[in-house]
């Protein structure tokens, strides 16, 4: 087994940062919405086609922006997923800013951009937020229905090895 | 016609003398050529450059030692109030330290005594060991169940990546708790951001963890049971030989150590404590 590696969930409160975490450690899902505290952290051991490796998943608590966290929680993190939800674009309107500061703090931690929520759309709202929002780099995910979930987590784990 | 003559005469008569001249030119411009091009001129001057180096190495301290010293000592005397803020959080930290553990151990020394002395249970203690045949000290250690160490684990400072541990039950996720111990650490810094202070202590109990903050890593020592200044004093010997043997040679020199190599020196170090050894 290869190197433990500490993996940060960001984005706004509220993104369901929390819900993936749980959908790809637990396989469970809660419709019931509740704050983050601090940090939570969370172990899943990967296996993807180079080997496994021990994700230490930092499920840090959403602000409406990443510079509200403290960067001593996102020192030393070896891989960021950033999260937004589809149906909010409050959660998205900045990202390239932060996406940007992110690399500033961290150079060499890769960075996967996760759009969550799209459960909630119906097949011609999808369309119409594809149209509008350059997703083409997004993993489009559900952790209500897990849809993606283990992808986004596997597209990362793969960059880690 | 003479005017030719005396050309040919000359010709002839610094024959010599022009040749040479040439051979200079020539040797003057292919050593022109050798110093503009540093290609060509590098494997030349390098064994010089070499030598030199070396015998600066090797005479530093006769050449310059005097000098270096004397500008340090004038800049510290010029200087005073910059070199005291600077080492009085060191300096300061490490003898507030050393004097409220000397002051614990002699408290607790002289509480010893005194229970020793007066109390009712030692002369029923000592009535019991005289007619059991047990020494009274043997007794005394097995009513308190005297300390014991569950954990230790090697964490790396930000990431709170896992890089060694030692467990005597292996109960505990131990990647888990390196995390979560790197956070609360952080919410604590974060917290009370009063200069650059760690978090050294978490007290749950029976359960005593201890925080030994390197540059990039940690040590976190579990511990179980009545923790008296004797157990922290071997321990902290311990810590020290750990840091000095382990720690500095194998993960802050160059050599690579595999986790396993490094519970193997765990388990080595600190299982003199449970053994009660030195």
């Amino acid at each position: 087994m290869g190197k433990s590696k500490k993996v940060i969930l960001l984005g706004n409160f509220g993104v369901g940062k929390t819900s993936l975490v749980r959908q790809y450690v637990f396989h469970k899902f809660s419709d019931e919405y509740m704050t983050t505290i601090g940090v939570r952290i969370d172990k899943k051991v990967v296996t993807v086609e180079k080997g496994e490796v021990p994700l230490i998943i930092w499920d840090i608590a959403g602000e409406s922006t990443h510079q509200k966290i403290p960067d001593s929680y996102k020192l030393g993190a070896h891989g960021i997923i950033y999260v937004i939800d589809v149906l909010r674009p409050s959660t998205y309107r900045a990202i390239e800013d932060e996406i940007l500061s992110l690399q500033n703090l961290l150079p060499n931690a890769p960075i996967i951009k996760v759009a969550n929520k799209i459960d909630l759309l119906t097949e011609k709202e999808r369309l119409e937020i594809f149209k509008s929002l350059p997703l083409n780099d997004y993993v489009l995910c559900s952790a209500k229905n897990g849809e993606n979930v283990e992808t986004a987590f596997h597209k990362l784990a793969d960059k880690l090895i | 016609m003479d005017r030719q003559k005396f050309e040919v005469l000359k010709d002839i008569l610094f024959e010599d003398v022009k040749k040479r001249n040439e051979e200079l030119t020539d040797k003057v411009n292919a050593i022109d050529e050798i110093i503009s091009d540093r290609e060509k001129l590098e494997p030349k001057i390098a064994p010089i450059l070499e030598d030199q180096v070396g015998y600066l190495e090797k005479n530093f301290p006769t050449l310059f030692g005097t000098a270096i010293t004397a500008s340090i000592r004038k800049q510290i005397r010029e200087s005073q109030d910059e070199v005291v803020d600077a080492l009085y959080p060191i300096i300061g930290k490490m003898i507030k330290k050393y004097i409220s553990q000397e002051l614990a151990l002699l408290s607790e020394r002289v509480d010893r005594q005194l229970e020793k002395a007066f109390s009712w249970q030692g002369w029923v203690a000592r009535i019991k060991a005289w007619f059991g045949g047990v020494s009274q000290k043997e007794m005394i250690m097995k009513q308190l169940g005297g300390p014991q160490l569950e954990e230790v684990l090697i964490i790396q400072q930000h990431s709170g990546v896992l890089i060694g541990s030692y467990s005597k039950n292996n109960t505990l996720d131990q990647d888990m708790i390196a995390g979560m111990l790197t956070a609360i650490k952080t919410f604590v810094k974060d917290a009370f951001q009063h200069g650059n202070q760690e978090l050294e202590t978490i007290e749950y109990e029976n359960y005593k963890v201890i925080i030994n903050n390197l540059k990039s890593y940690y040590v976190v020592l579990v511990i179980t049971g009545f923790m008296n200044t004797d157990f922290r004093s071997k321990l902290d010997d311990i810590l020290i030989d750990f840091q000095k043997d382990v720690l500095q040679k194998h993960l802050h020199g160059t050599a690579t150590i595999s986790k396993d190599q490094l519970t193997q020196f765990i388990k080595a170090h600190f299982d003199k404590l449970n053994n009660g050894e030195k």
